[in-house]
Parts: structure tokens; C-alpha cells; sequence
């Protein structure tokens, strides 16, 4: 299920992009792969992060791309610290 | 300069080179990038391996040209003035070090260009033979040039002093220990630890790394400045 939520890019405001529950699956399904969790459990993981990015998101029509980054981490953090650690670390190793 | 000091002078180089993190960071991102793509850890393996070798392969190509250069342009007999400007130079990146190293946020940022980065990041995600994983070895070294310069020439002026049989262990020396922190990540990640756990050291250990490289760097222009200028001015008057 896709929302009519506009996704602000970062480093440039005037961009914006429709959300896609895909996208967000799939970054959160690598970040688990990363620590070496199981497939299966990892899609577990996902589906449900996505699920409560998706209850955030359904009271605010506009947000930033750190926005969805941020609220993702937290909920990930719950099933897996780790996973949460390289998801939010993903864009600011190099 | 005898060859133990020569040679403890390009162990103490290539042991500051060893502590810049450009290379550690890609091995770090090649690894999570690959595991989250669902290879195996054999495929991960050889990713490694192959940005190891590159890694190691571009350091010798460098620190031979930089050598041969320097070779040509002063031959055996250095003028004092070059080692006094080398020392100037690895004071000015020993500052820079400690001001600019890391970027002054979360994660393990550090001011190159960000153009750099980004094809870095690029180049990773597209990376799935161990030729490019090679390739990216290569380039990496390329990329943290703005701050291994300055013990790559001082290596390279200390090597030209040497026998040749001297000089090519010189560049083994520099070559190994400069590769040590990317050996020891490769050796965590191929014995199954978790980047997370990686990532998270070097984070945490972040501003020491940046001391240590900058005061490294200080101890070198040191040893050198009492080796090869204060040592020759007063043994000449």
C-alpha cells in the first residue's frame, strides 16, 4: 500500500517523490541481511517497521526523506539494535 | 642516516598512513553492501580480498613513483631545504588532521570531496566481481591521497637513501604495515563479525584515530627533523 505522502529529498528541498512502501522495504530487508539475519526473519522485520512508518506517516502529508530514516531506525531498533545501528549509519560511513 | 633508523622511519610512515580510514570506510560499506545483496560469504571473500590487493597494489605504485620522482629530481643527496619542507608539509596535514579529519557529525564522515564519495558509494553498489572490488582498492587509495602524501613522501625520501635491496624491503615494510587495519577488518568480516560492531568501534573511537594520526605525524617531522637537519647542522659545524 502506497500513500499519497510527498517524500522531501535530501540536499535538495524542491525535489519531493510519492512514498513507496517498496523502497522502504527493501533498504530495511538489506540493513537486516547486513548483520546476518536470517531471510526469512528479516522480511518478518521489514513488514513490520514498514507497518509503523506507515501509522506515522498517516497524519502528516509532507515530510523529509530523515524523517522516514529517523522514525524506520526507531522502529527497527525495537527487533534489532543492530540492524537499526547500520540502517541509520548507511549514509554517513563514508 | 643508518638503515635501522631509515627503516624505523618508514614503519612509523606507513603506521600513520595505517590509521587514515578512507579505505577501512569502503571495505566497511563493500561488506554490508554484499551481505545485504544475499551473496555468500565465500563471494564476500573474495570481494574483500580483491580490495585488499588492490589496496596494497596502488600503495607499491605509489610509493615507487614518488620514490623514482624524487630519485630523479635529487638523486641520492637530498637537499636539506626538501627535508625541511616535507617536515612543513606533514605539520600542515598534522593540523588539518586534527581540525578537519572527521566530518563534525554522526557516523564516521570525513571531509574529502564529496564528488569522491559519491562515486566511491557508486562504485560499491555496483560492485560484484572481484575485479572491480580490485578496482575499487585502487581507487580508494587515490582517494585519501590528500592525506597519505605526506608520509608517502617522507617514506620516499628516506627510501632513496637505501641500497636497493634495502629499498625494496623499505617498500614491502611501508606496504604491510600501511595495510594493517584494512588486514585486520578483512580478518573480522571473513570470521564472521558483524559490521554493525565494526562500524560502531570506529565511531566511537573516531576522535582518537584523528589524534593519533595528527600526533603520529608530529612525532615523524621529530624524528626526522633531528635525524636529517638538526643532525647534519651540528655534525657539519
Amino acid at each position: 500500500m502506497d500513500l499519497a505522502v510527498d517524500i522531501v529529498k535530501s540536499g535538495n528541498r524542491n525535489q519531493t517523490e510519492q512514498f513507496v512502501r517498496n523502497k522502504l522495504h527493501n533498504s530495511i530487508v538489506a540493513a537486516c541481511l547486513s548483520v546476518r539475519m536470517p531471510e526469512g526473519q528479516a522480511e518478518t522485520t521489514a513488514h513490520a517497521v514498514c507497518d509503523g512508518v506507515i501509522v506515522w506517516l498517516q497524519q502528516r502529508p509532507e515530510v523529509t526523506s530523515q524523517d522516514i530514516r529517523t522514525v524506520a531506525t526507531r522502529h527497527l531498533k525495537s527487533y534489532h539494535p543492530e540492524a537499526a545501528y547500520l540502517y541509520e549509519q548507511q549514509h554517513m560511513i563514508i | 642516516m643508518g638503515i635501522p633508523n631509515s627503516l624505523a622511519i618508514i614503519a612509523l610512515a606507513a603506521l600513520i598512513h595505517a590509521s587514515f580510514q578512507l579505505s577501512v570506510s569502503v571495505l566497511t560499506l563493500l561488506s554490508s553492501h554484499t551481505l545485504s545483496t544475499k551473496q555468500t560469504q565465500a563471494k564476500l571473500l573474495r570481494l574483500t580480498t580483491g580490495f585488499l590487493v588492490g589496496a596494497g597494489i596502488m600503495t607499491v605504485l605509489l610509493l615507487s613513483f614518488t620514490s623514482l620522482v624524487l630519485l630523479h629530481v635529487f638523486g641520492t643527496e637530498t637537499p636539506q631545504f626538501i627535508w625541511a619542507a616535507g617536515c612543513g608539509l606533514l605539520v600542515g596535514v598534522a593540523v588539518s588532521i586534527w581540525l578537519f579529519y572527521f566530518r563534525r557529525e554522526k557516523g564516521t564522515m570525513l571531509w574529502i570531496p564529496r564528488s569522491i564519495a559519491t562515486y566511491l558509494t557508486e562504485r560499491i553498489q555496483s560492485t560484484k566481481l572481484s575485479a572491480e572490488a580490485f578496482g575499487l582498492g585502487l581507487s580508494s587509495i587515490i582517494g585519501e591521497i590528500l592525506f597519505i602524501i605526506a608520509p608517502l613522501v617522507m617514506a620516499a625520501l628516506v627510501l632513496i637513501h637505501l641500497p636497493p635491496m634495502w629499498q625494496l624491503a623499505g617498500i614491502g615494510i611501508y606496504t604491510v604495515i600501511s595495510l594493517l587495519s584494512l588486514i585486520i577488518v578483512w580478518v573480522l568480516i571473513g570470521s564472521g563479525h558483524s559490521i554493525s560492531q565494526i562500524q560502531k568501534w570506529r565511531e566511537s573511537n573516531k576522535h582518537f584515530l584523528q589524534f593519533a594520526a595528527g600526533a603520529g605525524l608530529i612525532v615523524l617531522v621529530f624524528f626526522v627533523y633531528v635525524n636529517e637537519i638538526l643532525g647534519n647542522t651540528v655534525g657539519g659545524i
